[in-house]
């Protein structure tokens, strides 16, 4: 098959990789690591469990779907009529899995041998669902369980809770997995609707990083991929307002100390300006917060939080939120105190000493992603939705100055659209 | 593929570790101290490594430490405890960017080896010689919030129960991070006399692995070792246990999944050989996403999401554990059991049998693709005195036949099973 090969470099870590866009409709990106001995390769659809509702060029109104679908058809694509994608990956030695986060699915595998075998299976089972009405009935046992796992668990629930404290409408709330519930409602027609939408060659990418050989995924591909017809889903805005539903929600599970999760709700933009942002953002978390500022300091000496405390920026296609989390026995002073120094940073700026700390360790995180085949296969995947380039990553980073990161959290944040979310023993 | 591992003796008692892997743009060097596990002197060595953290002579304080590391393009600094059979292990990593990726030309290399140098042998003492009383309160607690955070994670929550039973007064039974009641008792003082112990007695071990040159690292810590008064204790091999009879215990928790826990005793490996079967068991019992456990108990069944087998070498137990329905404990414990029975009668196939091993390969091929499985994987076999490389274990694992295997199943032997099931905690 016919294909463009562009070849993408950064001169700050003499790395490259390449992108391809395949006739079938498929976006192929590709970074060979030389010394490595592990391919680590992802194939996945710009579908996870916020999308609740289908849309296409046929139908004329939204469609809405059971919550955890997305999920449900990632465990059930694994099966065919044969034999299962696991049962073939066993004959080859490659370590697979999959994974359905809020906007994304994912398959992947890892090996050190058999690599052309290994991508085959990967296109081939992806691209060829098999759902009946037993196959779908036996998974309910399964994911039920894995659900009753995540209801026990403390880390997950502090942060669904605090995601239905800061979101009103936005399905980025329900729990990727769904409930016992809404997955008895899944049958094999839904999944194969939904498979048919969201599974389209143009709204996929596959991603692979390390050793392996550029010839041998372009020769699966034109093997595998059937061309894909023409691709037009509409998402829909789920109007979802500014402000937060409620500044302060609480559960009891058996823990040994509170947890929680407090979360700074920002204004979304379209998917690239999230992404692109929420490095900044990072930049701006880091100066809040991480462990070289005055706050943490004064937090951890009077025994406010410890050393599990830890930030990120929760972002995709329809969300962008700061969160922070840890274990404290006063969590409503600590989030009073970061909301009051969040408020202080956006009025005063941030101090030359202190940006320069949080601008290097961010540039450093995601430098040392590029030293790991699974860093780089995830950057390329997590890069390619939002349309950026992995190494712009750097750039951003390094470009940032006190006053563009205050500028852009000034333009998407405010200290008041915020919560906490506690975990009480 | 793995870099050769270079080893020497630098100082009493002291071993420089190197592994030269040009492919990576960062260093990761670990200062190990390595002293016997013992109940008394658990806990207060757990806390060694957590006030380590806090400062030294050159940054004398938490935050000027940090900043310190920020500026060293967030260099990452973990002070840990680990234990290994009978072994405790206090573990200090620094990992930097290399020499070349640094873009003012900093000497990375050489100042992340003084800084490790200093936070472990050169912390910030008061005018007692104690450490701060600030520094001790705030990590003796953070201490305990650890030993007691098992309770967060019921899965981990579980096994540690289940682990309760079986060693209930072996060695192997000690705590990694020791116990709250001991926590309390730790003084400023006491502190530092641990700490004074730990790195005159321990074992040191260090380990570099990444693109930058080893011998600059090696030049600072062997002048510095020279100056220490030495007198490394050494480390002699556990006793352990082939047979137990069965204990089991029961625990209601306010949860919504059944956690159920089952070890198995096989007694602790003689010799390679034996080692290897063991592993080769687990791995095609419950260590694949095409095991017995997972085709069987999760896809057959439909009981659980994990059911997972994991073989500890060091004390020869096979642990298996799946959340389950409450009611269903009966018939996951029946099954977990019947397909050990199965292996143990010869109730798998070729296919299945080469298949385990390819995944093990798999695995083995791979472990020199991040620094911190190559430190990893030489650390362990320092420890467990079986130094090989990747390539040599896969060797020795074709070898592993379906009778070894077999026979290994057969000598497995129910020695526990802990229940946690849903209700108000009593």
């Amino acid at each position: 098959m016919s294909r463009e090969m562009t070849k993408i470099e950064s001169k700050r870590l003499g790395d490259c990789y390449y992108k391809i866009e395949h006739e079938s409709g498929l976006t192929i990106l590709l970074a060979p690591m030389k010394g490595f001995s592990t391919a680590y390769a992802m194939f996945g659809t710009a579908y996870g469990s916020i999308d609740t509702c289908i849309k296409t060029a046929e139908n004329s109104e939204f469609k809405k779907l059971p919550e955890g679908i997305a999920h449900y058809l990632e465990h059930k694509l694994f099966e065919s009529e044969e034999c299962s994608a696991f049962e073939r990956y066993a004959k080859t030695g490659a370590n697979a899995n999959a994974f359905t986060a809020f906007d994304r699915t994912a398959y992947l595998f890892a090996c050190s041998e058999n690599f052309e075998e290994n991508i085959e299976i990967l296109l081939d089972f992806v691209t060829h669902p098999y759902f009946t009405p037993e196959t779908v009935a036996k998974e309910q046992g399964i994911i039920g369980q894995e659900i009753r796992m995540y209801d026990d668990s403390a880390d997950w629930r502090v942060l669904f809770n605090l995601l239905g404290a800061l979101y009103h409408k936005n399905p980025v709330k329900i729990d990727i997995a769904g409930t016992v519930e809404s997955i008895a409602e899944i049958t094999s027609g839904l999944l194969y609707d939904c498979y048919n939408t969201f599974y389209n060659l143009h709204n996929m990418v596959l991603t692979v990083a390390g050793n392996f050989d550029i010839d041998a995924v372009l020769k699966a591909a034109d093997k595998v991929l059937e061309p894909a017809k023409d691709f037009y889903l509409e998402h829909g805005d789920c109007g979802e307002p500014d402000f937060v539903v409620e500044n302060y929600v609480e559960q009891h599970l058996p823990v040994s100390v509170p947890m929680f999760n407090i979360g700074f709700k920002g204004k979304t933009g379209t998917e690239a300006e999230n992404f692109r942002g929420s490095i900044l953002d990072e930049i701006f978390v880091g100066a809040l917060c991480d462990d070289y500022t005055k706050v943490y300091r004064e937090l951890y000496d009077e025994g406010l939080i410890n050393a599990t405390f830890g930030s990120e920026v929760f972002c995709g296609r329809d969300y962008i939120s700061i969160l922070l989390s840890g274990e404290s026995r006063d969590p409503e002073k600590v989030y009073n105190r970061l909301k009051e120094e969040f408020e202080h940073l956006l009025e005063h700026g941030i101090p030359e000493d202190v940006f320069a700390c949080a601008q290097k360790t961010v540039y450093g995180h995601y430098m040392r992603s590029y030293d790991r085949v699974t860093g780089v296969a995830t950057a390329l995947f997590n890069c390619h939705f939002p349309g950026v380039d992995m190494y712009e990553m750097l750039d951003i980073a390094a470009n940032a100055t006190p006053e563009s990161v205050v500028e852009h959290v000034k333009a998407v944040y405010s200290a008041e659209n915020s919560a906490l979310s506690v975990i009480k023993p | 593929m793995i870099g050769t591992l270079n080893r020497k003796e630098i100082g009493k008692g002291a071993f420089m570790n190197s592994v030269t892997e040009p492919k990576f743009k960062h260093n990761r060097m670990t200062l190990c101290l390595v002293t016997p596990l013992e109940k008394e002197k658990a806990t207060v060595n757990a806390l060694v490594p957590f006030v380590l953290r806090k400062g030294c002579k050159s940054c004398p304080d938490f935050t000027t430490l940090n900043k310190k590391l920020a500026e060293m393009y967030g260099a990452i600094l973990e002070a840990d405890v680990g234990k290994h059979k009978n072994k405790q292990i206090i573990e200090i990593t620094l990992l930097t960017a290399d020499d070349k990726y640094a873009i003012g030309g900093e000497k990375m290399t050489e100042t992340a080896a003084n800084l490790l140098w200093d936070i472990v042998f050169e912390p910030n003492l008061d005018e007692n010689r104690f450490f701060p009383e600030i520094d001790l309160e705030l990590e003796r607690e953070y201490l305990i919030d650890t030993i007691e955070s098992d309770l967060n994670d019921k899965r981990t929550y579980a096994i540690g129960k289940a682990l309760d039973l079986v060693f209930e007064n072996e060695p192997f039974g000690i705590k990694r991070y020791g116990y709250v009641e001991d926590a309390k008792k730790i003084t400023s003082e006491s502190l530092a006399n641990a700490w004074r112990e730990l790195i005159k007695t321990a074992e040191i071990e260090i380990f570099f692995a990444g693109p930058g040159n080893p011998e600059i690292a090696e030049k600072v810590f062997a002048e510095k070792i020279a100056s220490l008064e030495r007198e490394p204790a050494g480390n002699g091999e556990p006793e352990t246990v082939a047979y137990s009879p069965l204990k089991e215990a029961e625990e209601e928790m306010d949860i919504a999944q059944g956690k159920l826990v089952m070890v198995f005793r096989m007694g602790a490996p003689k010799t390679e050989k034996e080692k290897n079967a063991a592993r080769m068991l687990s791995a095609l019992y419950g260590g694949t996403a095409f095991s017995k456990l997972f085709m069987n108990v999760r896809e057959k069944m439909s009981l659980c999401y994990y059911a997972d087998s994991h073989f500890e070498r060091g004390s020869g137990i096979l642990i298996v554990d799946c959340g389950i329905e409450f009611e269903n404990r009966q018939k996951a414990r029946d099954e977990i059991i019947r397909q050990l029975e199965l292996v143990a009668e010869g109730d798998f196939t070729e296919e299945e049998f080469e298949n385990t091993k390819g995944a093990i390969f798999n695995s083995l091929g791979s472990v020199g693709d991040t620094l911190y499985s190559v430190e990893s994987w030489y650390m362990g076999g320092i420890v467990e005195n079986s130094l090989i490389t990747p390539e040599e274990d896969k060797k020795a694992m074709e070898k592993v036949t379906r009778e070894e295997v077999m026979e290994a199943a057969g000598k497995a032997k129910l020695a526990a099973v802990f229940f946690l099931k849903g209700g108000e905690k009593k």
